[in-house]
């Protein structure tokens, strides 16, 4: 058990960083938004340094690729990292896939994240994944609130694609859960940073906002669910996704989205609405993120069915 | 970064669950139902931790040169979580090898070192903690009880409140006021003081909690040595921030309310309860919580393994702890239903042990405080 990073790890993350610096940040998500693009730089600048190899690479694995996901969630990237990233690798033979790559739910006709742009969508069908790949006419885009690009998977493309075999349904669900929780980690955590920097300036009633205990309180509340979740999160990819502890992971990170919404929205006042205050760039993807896989409901019936079987 | 037990971990902790598989006696439920505070409990624990003394597991965590064996402190919380996890069969002697031991090899004399360490390596001696008193709770800097200098003694005069343990124990580890012009930190000392010296008065007082769970301290011109301070007259609050660091957590409480959910899910099976969607849901939510206070308290631990000071990062871990103790003692009620309601049931003894999370130790809104503070640097005003 070690909670530091390596130097190896570290290194990883000097260079993430040193791209996301250049494709990555609240402006360029705010711009890219405006138009509901999809972030091409930032993938094939990724795809060329490598890194959506990590998963699979022999000196590192899906803890690396886990921090890589964090990193780019919290830079506020509008690319779908998490699924080419983290959860393609385990599920596709070979490793990686072509991206942009979208995750989607068969038979579910509803947005879908990255699916406008998406090269291929893994669709999660019961017990088996299916790999399919996305042709023109195949999505039709969404406009969303919710901080991505969106788009509806048509229903034959749904239904199409090649099976990916045994075993490949329950791996997708384990590690869509961990990357999702793993994104909603970095999310969480950009969503407070924004957040009590605002409470530290803004002054009423003659002293800062964050000198009030009652806000106090709430955000070191914030501040504890968001740890948690990351670190669940990370423990669960660095621990190959164990059943109960993606669910667990995923769990935590959907009660954390809703309330530390709530909670950043208060507390930065109407500035919070506005596009030109970086809050919603994180916060409003926090609602899409909480909504995946069921939700939270269902990813705690999913932890007590791991732990805990009804028959 | 790298999560998971070694072998050598895992081989380890199954070792001591064998080893509490045998040393526990078949009424261990009956006798541990009264907290680790409770006479039953606080008897037992004289014979079984002079047992684990025996097996060197006791003080494993402390240096070699004190008689512990340098172990990790990764194996320590192994021991510590199988041992809250059981109830806590070391009853209150769990603070003597967590913190009081600590204290005194960071601050202790030579002479103070002989003359309590082994005692509390070899399992034979019980401490109490002499902290809060009735104006000062949360606010332990308020602390009034006035130690004054008589030649080579103090004088104590005051009172404590809230004193677990203290009618079994040997020694308070106690903070007082030795300068009556001081205020807040300044002007405190630790006194490593004896509790049969004259003067001394204990009270229960009568609990919803449990017997014997909290205890009222009088001190009427007790006479201590002042060979029995702690570190430097008037220093005392740096003695005692140190201590409390490794108090918070100290107790795997967090895994005792694991071990409880557990046991839950069983019952709720027996009754027929797991297939409703509604009750897994929760089960599933309070189990979620139980994890998250796990790996919060984790960081901790692997701070403290990588010789890293104390950080707020063990108000987080506590906070997260006392949320899953009370979802799970909660989740006990609602499974059990009116049958709760009765006077050393299953539910009722998990209840009530859980009903003091958010308070001992510091209350949660100390915690919250020193989040607000130390982690998020919110301004104070």
């Amino acid at each position: 058990m070690n909670f530091e990073l390596s130097d190896d790890q570290k290194a990883i993350l000097e260079s993430v960083g040193a791209l996301l610096v250049r494709h990555a940040g609240a402006e360029r998500a705010i711009a890219l938004a405006a138009k509901a693009e999809y972030d091409g730089a930032l993938e094939a600048a990724l795809a060329d340094a490598g890194f959506f190899g990590l998963a699979v690479e022999a000196d590192t694995g899906p803890l690396e690729a886990a921090l890589l996901v964090e990193a780019s969630a919290r830079a506020g990237a509008v690319a779908a990292v998490g699924a080419r990233a983290l959860v393609a690798p385990q599920v596709v033979a070979g490793g990686e896939l072509a991206g942009p790559v979208a995750l989607a739910v068969a038979g579910r006709d509803v947005p879908v994240r990255f699916a406008a742009h998406a090269r291929h969508a893994l669709v999660l069908d019961g017990d088996v994944a299916r790999r399919v790949e996305l042709g023109p006419g195949d999505v039709a885009p969404v406009r969303s609130s919710f901080g991505f690009p969106m788009g509806r998977i048509a229903a034959a493309a749904l239904a199409g694609g090649e099976s990916l075999g045994a075993g490949s349904g329950e791996r997708l669900r384990r590690w869509w859960r961990v990357a999702t929780a793993v994104e909603t980690g970095g999310t969480l955590r950009a969503a407070l940073d924004v957040t009590l920097r605002y409470v530290r300036e803004r002054r009423q009633f003659g002293r800062a906002i964050g000198s009030f205990q009652g806000v106090q309180h709430r955000l070191a509340h914030a501040d504890v669910q968001v740890e948690g979740v990351r670190w669940l999160a990370l423990e669960a990819a660095g621990l190959d996704a164990p059943e109960e502890l993606s669910a667990v992971a995923a769990a935590h990170a959907a009660a954390a989205a809703k309330s530390v919404f709530d909670e950043t929205h208060q507390f930065s006042g109407a500035m919070g609405f506005t596009r030109e205050h970086d809050l919603h760039v994180w916060s409003m993807r926090l609602q899409a993120l909480r909504l995946e896989l069921g939700g939270v409901e269902a990813h705690r019936r999913a932890v007590a069915e791991a732990r805990w079987p009804a028959s | 970064m790298q999560f998971g037990w070694s072998d050598d971990e895992q081989a380890y902790r199954r070792e001591v669950q064998a080893f509490l598989a045998e040393a526990l006696p078949d009424d261990w439920e009956a006798i541990s139902a009264g907290g680790p505070g409770s006479d039953a409990q606080a008897e037992f624990s004289r014979g079984f931790c002079a047992r684990l003394a025996e097996r060197g597991w006791l003080t494993q965590s402390w240096p070699a040169e004190y008689g512990g064996a340098d172990a990790s402190p990764w194996r320590h919380a192994i021991f510590g979580e199988e041992m809250w996890g059981n109830g806590e069969p070391r009853g209150p002697q769990y603070m003597n090898v967590n913190w009081i031991g600590p204290a005194i090899m960071k601050h202790g004399t030579e002479a103070q070192k002989a003359e309590h360490l082994p005692p509390i390596s070899r399992g034979e001696v019980l401490w109490c903690q002499g902290f809060s008193e009735p104006e000062a709770g949360s606010d332990l800097a308020a602390l009034r009880t006035a130690a004054t200098r008589d030649g080579d003694h103090y004088v104590v005069n005051g009172s404590k409140i809230w004193t677990s343990y203290a009618n079994h124990a040997r020694h308070c580890f106690l903070l007082v006021r030795t300068d009556p012009e001081s205020s807040r930190h300044k002007g405190i000392s630790v006194l490593l003081c004896p509790m049969d010296l004259p003067g001394i008065d204990v009270r229960e007082i009568p609990s919803v909690v449990g017997e014997r769970y909290f205890h009222e301290v009088f001190f009427d011109d007790v006479r201590v040595p002042v060979s029995c301070r702690l570190g430097p007259e008037h220093e005392g609050w740096n003695v005692v921030s140190y201590a409390l660091q490794f108090e918070r957590v100290g107790a795997a409480r967090y895994h005792r309310a694991a071990l409880i959910l557990d046991d839950l899910a069983e019952r709720a099976r027996e009754r027929g309860l797991l297939g409703d969607a509604r009750v897994r849901e929760k089960l599933g939510h309070a189990r979620t919580l139980c994890e998250a206070a796990r790996v919060l308290t984790y960081r901790v631990i692997d701070q403290r393994a990588h010789g890293a000071p104390p950080s707020a990062d063990s108000n987080v871990a506590r906070i997260a702890g006392t949320t899953a103790e009370q979802a799970v003692a909660d989740l006990a009620l609602e499974i059990f239903g009116e049958e709760s309601l009765e006077y050393g049931s299953y539910a009722d003894t998990r209840f009530r042990w859980a009903m003091t999370a958010g308070v001992a130790v510091g209350a949660t809104e100390v915690q919250l405080n020193l989040v607000a503070r130390n982690r998020l640097e919110l301004p104070r005003e």
